[in-house]
């Protein structure tokens, strides 16, 4: 008898406390923004998490940011509130002119957006090969914006293709100051290390890096078997 | 005579409350006027000295440390930051306690908000605590009133000196700012004043009250060498700010220079520190501390005993049975502890260790592999290894073969035993700590290390800094009341080496360096030539766990090249020593000795990764929303 009673209180327990958990829940967001980071409707090559988007939302007591970080390929999603918002690029973040300028974005159901940024460079024909123990990058630079200076550029390797700056197995670089002909050619090559040298593939990036802002520009990654 | 009830009865009534009435009003008068007897009146603390002093105490208490010996995490605006367990999130230790607290190991990179200060309800406080001092401080002789203002303007003072180091410049607050319910709250509205103005506030406040602060000989309270030794630091710190924000590629500035220096102001600012600095240096009634002739032993003594210290300048003072901490229980060495919880907490990396020089001048990294890197070097004793090493490595840190409290620290990982068919070691390390391998003699040490045992070093190395040598300060049930050093002369003759080098003037520069050098053992004048990154390594392990490394490399503008984030860069990692003891029957020369695996900490994850937006903490939004005049720092 008294298992009884108690199996019941507990059954309409469960059941009192499942109906209140729907009531106090919020509708979660159901809309997802999505887009990429473009120059001249290329996406930009980043470091995985490495640059953050804002969006900000007027008309709520609660005004802080909604951080949205591009994944490596230059792409971004966030899953929100259909609503007005306006998107920050962050200046000094990416590696590209400061434009203090917000977009608008309304967001209606799923949207796609473009985000246009002006590089200081870019990085234009990467081909990246291996011969032996070697791998050798080669591309051009290309100087969109003036105002940046030439820092480094560099060659990352890595066992999966998120490689960038951080998550990398191995790197080599060339100072800007060593560049002397900007227009011409870069190669940079890079004696395979031995974390990498017993497997069957691995990727690599190159990167061109401008003084005073964190982030490099990558190309995208390419497997290497 | 007859009456109705009724009636007499709103007589009775009538009567009372005239009576009533008659009794309010005469007592009115005292009722109203009576003192309270749970608040103290603005006349009654500012009039007594033993209520002001006590009121001191609570600003002492406050002053934040990124770091500390406590457990306080920044509780709200008021700041009150001293947290120990922060030791381990940079390049000198690493955690190795409790395993909740991993993420230390694992700080994909430092966030924008890191080492985020406010404290405005502090400032507030002292601005009003000098305000009624000079309002209601009737009874106060003259010369006290002056003295508890000086101090609190140190105090103040010192308070901006941790902000503009975390913010750069932030608004100059040096009065109450009172609403006047006009609907219009802009009067209250400060800006940031210009990074070089807050330290130019600093520099005269303590010009304006040195003089003044009395509390001679104090280490607990300011006197004028206090206030002298945060002009050294604050100079110094303005100075390379100045200096290499200029040398950067694209120096971080922002338009109303809230944040960037200009380089022409860098040899003011150093001029200033190496003044201040040897004021201190030369009419301060400090010296080094040079009384026990085990120099190691002597070095831990200069930072963390207590009695006929005359080194320590300022610090933050303990004393059992009451005011105590758990430093110890938390972090010392796991073989040696009295409690049965606790311990090894922060855990000191490899990456310091070498970091201490040889006494010959050369390079500190350890020699466990032969020249040409076919064979391990093979010692007899698992301390030899560390021998001819600056004594303030052992000053600092327990490492194999020391002891602490005249208790052995047993400090080995496992056995390597030879196979002579594979023709290579292999590698046994005990499940648990203080095993016996086959042979009968030690596998794995009481202190490990251990890859992955929780409370206990993942390192192979322990803290002496800071740890306390008294019985049983190690138990939850006693604790520690050690001290923690905010100045100390040691940094003081280092102030003023690196203000002089940066000056030109090499020759002043050498006297200093080398006197500290000749404490920890080099001999007398042990450098003839100097390099800035000598004197940058003498900072780190002179003043190694004293909350001196974020902060130096910030302003040198290297914290983003030394902790780059790439897990390639052996600066970015946190490395581990692990000492093993050689099996190998048969031959003589290697049998029974011991060698040395240098590696990463396993328990260590991401690469310390300092960001440019780092340099200058992000004001958090509710500041800016409230206040629409502050702007943002760069990169946020």
């Amino acid at each position: 008898m008294i298992r009884l009673i108690s199996s019941y209180v507990i059954t309409l327990l469960l059941l009192v406390m499942v109906n209140g958990c729907k009531k106090d829940n919020y509708e979660k967001p159901s809309s997802i923004l999505s887009g990429k980071v473009v120059y001249d409707k290329e996406a930009v090559g980043l470091r995985s998490n490495g640059v953050q988007l804002e969006l900000w939302q007027h008309g709520f007591e609660l005004f802080t940011k909604i951080p949205v970080y591009v994944a490596q390929d230059g792409t971004f999603s966030a899953s929100l509130f259909n609503g007005t918002y306006k998107l920050v690029r962050l200046p000094g973040n990416g590696p590209w002119v400061n434009n203090i300028d917000s977009i608008d974005v309304t967001v209606n159901g799923n949207t796609v957006i473009e985000v246009p940024v002006q590089p200081y460079f870019v990085i234009k024909n990467a081909s990246i090969s291996k011969s032996g123990t070697t791998v050798t990058g080669t591309f051009s630079i290309g100087k969109i914006a003036n105002g940046g200076t030439l820092e480094s550029v560099t060659l990352f390797v890595g066992k999966t293709n998120i490689v960038d700056a951080v998550n990398n197995l191995g790197s080599a670089g060339i100072n800007g100051s060593d560049i002397t002909d900007i227009n011409a050619p870069v190669t940079v090559s890079l004696t395979i290390p031995g974390s990498l040298s017993g497997q069957s593939f691995f990727f690599a990036r190159v990167s061109i890096k401008t003084a005073g802002v964190a982030e490099h520009i990558y190309s995208q990654p390419v497997k290497i078997e | 005579m007859h009456l109705n009830p009724l009636i007499m009865k709103r007589l009775y009534i009538y009567c009372l409350m005239a009576t009533g009435l008659f009794l309010l009003t005469s007592c009115m008068k005292d009722w109203l006027d009576r003192e309270p007897r749970t608040i103290l009146s603005d006349e009654q603390v500012w009039n007594d000295p033993k209520q002001i002093v006590a009121l001191l105490a609570n600003f002492y208490d406050r002053i934040p440390a990124e770091s500390g010996l406590t457990d306080v995490n920044n509780e709200g605006a008021d700041g009150r930051l001293f947290q120990w367990r922060n030791l381990a999130n940079y390049d000198e230790a690493m955690w190795s306690g409790q395993s909740n607290e991993d993420g230390r190991n694992n700080i994909t990179s430092y966030g924008y908000d890191s080492w985020y200060l406010w404290n405005y309800t502090y400032i507030r406080d002292i601005n009003l605590a000098l305000e009624n001092i000079e309002k209601y401080g009737v009874k106060l002789s003259e010369a006290s009133k002056r003295q508890y203002s000086a101090e609190l303007r140190f105090l103040r003072a010192l308070n901006y000196f941790n902000l503009v180091k975390r913010l750069g410049g932030v608004p100059l607050v040096t009065k109450q700012l009172i609403y006047d319910y006009s609907g219009n709250v802009e009067s209250l509205q400060q800006p940031r004043a210009k990074e070089s103005d807050v330290y130019d506030f600093i520099a005269s406040e303590v010009d304006a009250i040195k003089d003044l602060i009395g509390n001679d000989g104090s280490t607990t309270r300011a006197n004028k060498y206090t206030a002298l030794a945060l002009k050294s630091r604050a100079m110094l710190y303005a100075g390379s700010l100045a200096k290499y924000n200029g040398l950067m590629a694209a120096p971080i500035t922002t338009a109303g220079g809230e944040v960037g220096i200009p380089a022409s102001m860098a040899n003011g600012y150093y001029q200033k520190a190496l003044d201040a600095s040897k004021e201190i240096i030369n009419s301060g009634p400090y010296t080094l501390y040079k009384n026990n002739p085990d120099l190691g032993e002597n070095f831990y003594e200069a930072v963390t005993k207590k009695a006929n210290n005359r080194e320590v300048i300022f610090v933050k003072d303990f004393l059992l049975p009451t005011r105590k901490h758990v430093f110890s229980y938390d972090n010392i060495a796991r073989g040696i502890r009295e409690d049965n919880l606790g311990s090894s907490s922060v855990v000191p990396s490899l990456n310091l260790v070498e970091a201490y020089e040889y006494k010959d001048g050369t390079n500190g990294a350890l020699k466990t592999r032969t020249a040409d890197n076919t064979d391990y070097i093979y010692y007899n004793n698992v301390a030899d290894i560390f021998s001819n090493k600056d004594a303030r490595l052992y000053g600092t840190i327990i490492y194999p073969g020391t002891s602490f409290k005249s208790l052995p620290v047993s400090i080995q990982a496992g056995v390597l035993v030879w196979n002579s068919g594979r023709n290579a070691y292999d590698m046994v390390e005990g499940s648990d700590l203080g095993t016996t391998y086959s042979d009968g003699k030690l596998l794995t040490g009481t202190s490990g290390p251990h890859r992955s045992i929780q409370e206990v070093s993942n390192t192979g190395f322990y803290l002496r800094k800071f740890i306390d040598a008294n019985d049983k300060t190690s138990t939850r049930g006693v604790q520690s009341d050690v001290w923690w050093v905010w100045f100390r002369l040691g940094e003081i003759y280092l102030n003023a080496g690196e203000a002089a080098f940066e000056l030109g003037l090499t020759g002043d520069a050498l006297l200093y360096i080398n006197a500290l050098r000749e404490r920890a053992g080099f001999g007398p004048n042990s450098l003839t030539t100097l390099t800035m990154e000598r004197i940058r390594n003498e900072r780190r392990v002179e003043l190694a766990f004293e909350d001196h490394r974020l902060w130096d490399l910030k302003r040198w503008r290297t914290a983003d090249k030394v902790w780059n984030g790439n897990s390639s860069n052996p600066d970015a990692m946190v490395y581990a020593l692990y000492p093993y003891r050689v099996i190998r029957p048969g031959d003589a020369a290697r049998d029974g000795k011991y060698v040395f695996v240098k590696m990463v900490a396993p328990r260590f994850r991401a690469p310390r990764f300092f960001r440019l937006g780092n340099y200058y903490t992000a004001i958090n939004q509710s500041v800016l929303n409230n206040n629409p005049k502050i702007v943002k720092n760069p990169f946020h």
